[in-house]
């Protein structure tokens, strides 16, 4: 079980559209500690999937800096970042993205593979993350045969299953209903609380933030306000 | 499970669409693969039909006006010593066919004292050579017919005895027995029988016609064989009797070509069935792409680096190609072997074996065709950017 805290300062991110800029972050800093549960929300085209994007190394800042754990982010190629990415973050989407022609359990496995272990041991991993998200009994399910609740329940194991310092989520229960939503809330704050995670979820949805420890809102690429929950004191890093 | 593994089971994700794409592939892979071996065995023939270095001399109007007998001599007086040529065989066409049956058999009379010396290719033993000497109603015969004939009647062996009935005034019918079965590649569809007897045959049914159709010459090389070519021509210039004298090869070629230049429409043939089945694949590659963008570029997001995507979906590609390539080459070539296109025409093919660069051959393009079809969409896969894939407003 390992977390990482993550810092990011002075970011700026702009894209480019026919000649024309459109800045979507605006020299934000941010600094989250290790095992926190920190919420990013805000209006549409606020920039929080940006920043999660950002954080995540699928993207670059047009300036300023990110750090997670002990890897600065802007100095890293793509390649690197992939690899980094690998190890030490886990992606949870909106839409899960299952790979539909595959089980719940080779779908949690697919990580796993650019790791060199043996296929025993992989097993191993793939259960316990299945233990863990409560779906033991559905790894030879298909996503089709899954509800969205348990499908999105695989693509978190499918996230954890590497054992990464941070988990990233991007609107986790976007498409879930009101009891299935607080089913893989709970999950989040389990991951959170149990396993140590650093975790930064975005949501539009109050009852979601309610979970996390911190509260984070962005207005046009900067951050506007932030706020503490006091049902969830911040824990101790590791 | 392996990246293999999750390549086959992308290629079960629209099981509809990948079976008719591995069919565009294997369709056009079988006809493709009979079709190169229709070409490599004429290939095969032609060399061996040069190695025989004979030369087919006829008349120069049309091959059915037929070539007194005393062309022969002629033709022999141009080397008396036999520096140049072997021997010479007259032919004539008897076409005849097993009563009842509608084929016709490529039969001919042949000059009985020099026809295993210019078919050398017959390979007949002393002992068979002595029973054609002695046996005026001896027949040889390919393998092809032999066989074919062979599967439904009796007698069409060595030592057997067969009746054929000729297609051409008078319709003889008559008995022959054989002495040989030839293996020749290049024999395969022809009856070879005495001339002598077909003539006596003739006399007994009150016609007197001794002609030939062709003359087989035998050179004794190929320097030889284009000089007399040259000769007998103008030995038989301005006279009643012109000839023409072709090598074998150009011979039989005129046969293939009766039948609209075979070779070359079938490699036009092959090159527009590459191109197709290019854009087919190519397509299908592109739509599957499309449906999983989101899911590559996940993919990606969890850290799969950009050359193993491309290395992904070029190899779904390669996998779809193949399997197409086999599922055509495999059942052809198992046809082709179990039931052998016998008979031709008049093309000296006994049988459409597949030959080994067939198969080779098509696999390869299938291949090549298979990664040109799925460049494209790698290309796409590698340069995919995930943000962008991923990009929900937000």
């Amino acid at each position: 079980m390992s977390a990482a805290d993550i810092v990011a300062t002075s970011v700026r991110k702009v894209y480019h559209k026919d000649r024309i800029e459109i800045p979507v972050l605006d020299g934000l800093s941010l600094k989250i500690d290790a095992g926190e549960f920190v919420v990013l929300m805000g209006p549409s085209g606020s920039g929080k999937s940006t920043l999660l994007h950002l954080i995540g190394g699928l993207d670059s800042p047009t300036s300023g800096s990110i750090r997670v754990g002990e890897y600065n982010l802007e100095r890293m190629t793509e390649r690197e970042l992939t690899a980094w990415r690998s190890r030490h973050v886990g992606f949870i989407f909106q839409m899960y993205h299952l790979v539909p022609v595959l089980t719940a359990a080779q779908n949690v496995e697919l990580p796993l593979l650019l790791f060199k272990m043996s296929s025993a041991e992989r097993r191993e991993r793939v259960a316990t993350a299945l233990k863990v998200v409560g779906l033991a009994d559905r790894t030879d399910h298909r996503p089709n045969q899954l509800s969205g609740g348990q499908e999105q329940r695989v693509a978190i194991a499918r996230a954890i299953v590497t054992d990464p310092d941070v988990i990233l989520a991007d609107e986790p229960t976007g498409d879930l209903d009101a009891k299935t939503s607080e089913e893989i809330l709970a999950l989040l704050n389990l991951l959170n609380s149990e396993f140590n995670k650093t975790i930064l979820m975005v949501t539009h949805d109050p009852r979601a933030a309610s979970h996390g420890q911190r509260v984070v809102h962005l207005e046009k690429g900067v951050l506007e306000r932030e706020e503490r929950n006091p049902a969830r004191p911040a824990m101790a890093a590791s | 499970m392996t990246i293999a593994y999750v390549m086959m089971q992308n290629l079960r994700r629209n099981r509809t669409r990948t079976a008719l794409t591995i069919i565009a592939f294997a369709l056009p892979m079988a006809i493709f693969v009979a079709a190169i071996s229709l070409v490599v065995a004429l290939i095969e023939i032609n060399a061996i039909s040069a190695r025989e270095l004979r030369l087919g001399v006829h008349h120069k109007t049309t091959l059915v006006n037929p070539l007194p007998e005393g062309t022969r001599r002629k033709i022999e007086a141009l080397d008396p010593g036999g520096k140049r040529l072997t021997a010479v065989c007259g032919m004539r066409w008897f076409g005849g066919k097993i009563p009842n049956e509608s084929g016709t058999i490529q039969s001919l009379a042949a000059d009985a004292d020099t026809f295993p010396r210019v078919y050398s290719d017959a390979e007949l033993t002393p002992a068979e050579i002595e029973a054609w000497n002695r046996d005026r109603a001896a027949a040889v015969v390919g393998a092809g017919v032999a066989e074919t004939y062979g599967s439904k009647y009796s007698g069409w062996k060595p030592g057997g005895r067969v009746v054929l009935k000729s297609t051409v005034p008078p319709y003889l019918e008559l008995e022959f027995h054989i002495v040989k079965v030839m293996q020749a590649k290049g024999q395969a569809n022809v009856f070879y029988f005495r001339r002598d007897y077909l003539t006596e045959s003739f006399k007994t049914a009150g016609i007197d016609s001794p002609d030939c159709n062709i003359f087989w010459v035998k050179c004794n090389d190929a320097a030889s064989l284009a000089a007399l070519q040259r000769e007998i021509d103008q030995t038989f210039a301005n006279s009643p009797n012109e000839t023409k004298s072709e090598d074998e090869n150009t011979f039989r070629a005129g046969f293939t070509q009766a039948l609209g230049n075979l070779p070359g429409l079938m490699r036009a043939m092959a090159i527009v069935v590459v191109v197709i089945i290019a854009l087919v694949a190519g397509n299908t590659m592109m739509m599957s792409f499309r449906e999983r963008t989101r899911e590559l570029a996940v993919f990606k997001a969890i850290g799969f680096q950009s050359w193993r995507i491309f290395f992904v979906v070029l190899t779904e590609s390669l996998l779809l190609a193949l399997l197409g390539a086999l599922i055509g080459i495999v059942p052809t070539t198992l046809f082709l072997l179990s039931f052998p296109i016998r008979r031709m025409g008049y093309l000296p093919i006994s049988a459409l074996t597949v030959s080994p660069w067939a198969v080779v051959i098509s696999v390869v393009i299938a291949l090549i065709v298979g990664f040109a079809a799925g460049l494209w969409p790698a290309y796409q896969a590698l340069r995919l950017k995930t943000v962008d894939a991923l990009r929900r407003v937000g």
